[in-house]
């Protein structure tokens, strides 16, 4: 069906976002396909080094599984609170936000900064595509239009590991304005920024966070990017926040020695 | 696995349980569940307010879990289990939260309340002795446009700490 009419249809997951933009008549698909009955998309499970989470698996189900220890992962645990809100986790799904691919969002932003992949499946067989490849331009996915996502793959973080994350918006719950995750790792830093771009952008350093000079790498790396501006904030601001909040991420990172160090400086 | 296609020619039977009675009706494919229980089911308590999910007063119970009514499709619930501000106490007498809401002036129009309410219930149903922050948190997916929110956060935190000490309190009659 997908095949046969081609961008006139579209997949029905959670609806968070596809409702709102039918309602405002940005879109006007001819036909949903309304995802909810196949029970065989509701897998979620550790498979080997990563977090499977099948397409209609609804953010608030990943969120308690989290928090039960069902499954582990600091980082979607730090991220899903921010979210929207828990009424609009309890319907939306984690590949539907992932599949709409808005710059500003944090599910996106967490597949992107773990290299993460997702499996695409059409009539004709399926497909991973690593997450570097699938988020194209803002709202825009390198799917084609006669495939969907079946599966995210988020990969499981090293005991070594340690995150961190900060976001600023208007609201909470609302679109970020700039939302910064850090993946500290034994030999090096990865630093993922939402909001800045028309994609979540990942910048992976070979460096230990606690060798880094705070300050100065993060100015640097707000300085060399590409940042947006739109009527809800300048690039300036946008440069700003990527260092304050990148900063308060880094610190939660480090963890609490680390904070009382830096705050005596 | 079956596909079923539901049309405008096609506008196949919706059938819920709402507020504990079943209900069958003819229902379009473009319906919202909003549309749905206001026009279909006459429970208007459920209030349409931005019809994007910004606002949170659409909120109702989709098999006990909160959701925005507004931004779900009637038939993507098909068979569901549905409580609106109509259903929350089966006696007609106010429940221990309607009852906090008025004592702590937690509503002055009463337009959001509905989806205060149902916000409110599913906060305490996943969390039962909720901080002020994790009250604060709950109630930030809904907008109040004339009281403000102390009197709301005031009253969850009461009737949290009233069902701890008395379990079986939730539907208690008028004092």
């Amino acid at each position: 069906m997908l095949r046969e009419k081609r961008g006139d249809v579209r997949i029905l997951s959670g609806g968070q976002t596809l409702l709102p933009s039918m309602g405002m008549r940005v879109s006007e698909p001819a036909s949903l396909i309304a995802l909810s009955g196949i029970k065989e998309l509701s897998l979620l499970r550790q498979a080997g080094k990563s977090i499977e989470v099948g397409a209609m698996v609804r953010q608030a189900v990943l969120e308690d599984a989290l928090k039960a220890r069902v499954v582990r992962h600091p980082v979607l645990e730090a991220i899903l609170p921010w979210v929207a809100h828990r009424p609009i986790r309890q319907r939306g799904t984690v590949c539907g936000s992932i599949a709409h691919a808005d710059p500003s969002a944090e599910l996106p932003l967490a597949l992107l900064a773990l290299q993460g992949s997702v499996t695409a499946a059409s009539a004709g067989g399926s497909r991973e595509i690593a997450a570097r490849d699938l988020f194209t331009g803002p709202v825009q996915t390198s799917l084609r239009d006669d495939e969907i996502i079946v599966t995210a793959r988020f990969p499981l973080l090293a005991p070594t590991d340690r995150i961190g994350f900060a976001e600023f918006g208007y609201r909470h719950g609302d679109f970020a304005v700039v939302s910064v995750l850090v993946i500290a790792r034994e030999t090096s830093t990865i630093f993922a920024f939402g909001g800045i771009d028309d994609t979540p952008v990942r910048i992976e350093i070979p460096t230990a966070l606690a060798d880094c000079d705070l300050q100065t790498q993060l100015t640097t790396l707000a300085a060399r990017q590409t940042v947006r501006t739109d009527p809800t904030a300048s690039a300036d601001f946008r440069r700003h926040l990527m260092t304050r909040l990148g900063r308060r991420a880094c610190l939660q990172a480090l963890g609490p020695a680390q904070i009382h160090h830096d705050a005596r400086q | 696995m079956t596909m079923r296609t539901i049309s405008h020619q096609n506008p196949e039977t919706l059938r819920l349980i709402i507020n504990r009675r079943p209900i069958e009706a003819a229902c379009s494919p473009r319906t919202s569940l909003l549309d749905f229980l206001r026009q279909e089911a006459q429970l208007t308590g459920t209030h349409a307010g931005c019809e994007h999910g910004v606002c949170g007063a659409c909120t109702v119970q989709v098999d006990g879990v909160a959701i925005r009514s507004c931004l779900t499709l009637a038939h993507d619930v098909q068979g569901a289990t549905i409580t609106t501000v109509e259903g929350l106490s089966a006696s007609g007498a106010l429940t221990d939260l309607q009852q906090a809401f008025s004592r702590h002036h937690a509503l002055q129009c009463g337009f959001c309340t509905p989806g205060f309410l149902m916000v409110a219930e599913d906060l305490l149903r996943t969390t039962p002795q909720p901080s002020e922050e994790e009250i604060r948190i709950a109630v930030s997916a809904n907008l109040c446009r004339c009281t403000g929110y102390v009197g709301i956060v005031q009253a969850i935190a009461e009737v949290a700490q009233q069902r701890a000490e008395n379990p079986t309190g939730q539907e208690t009659q008028h004092a």
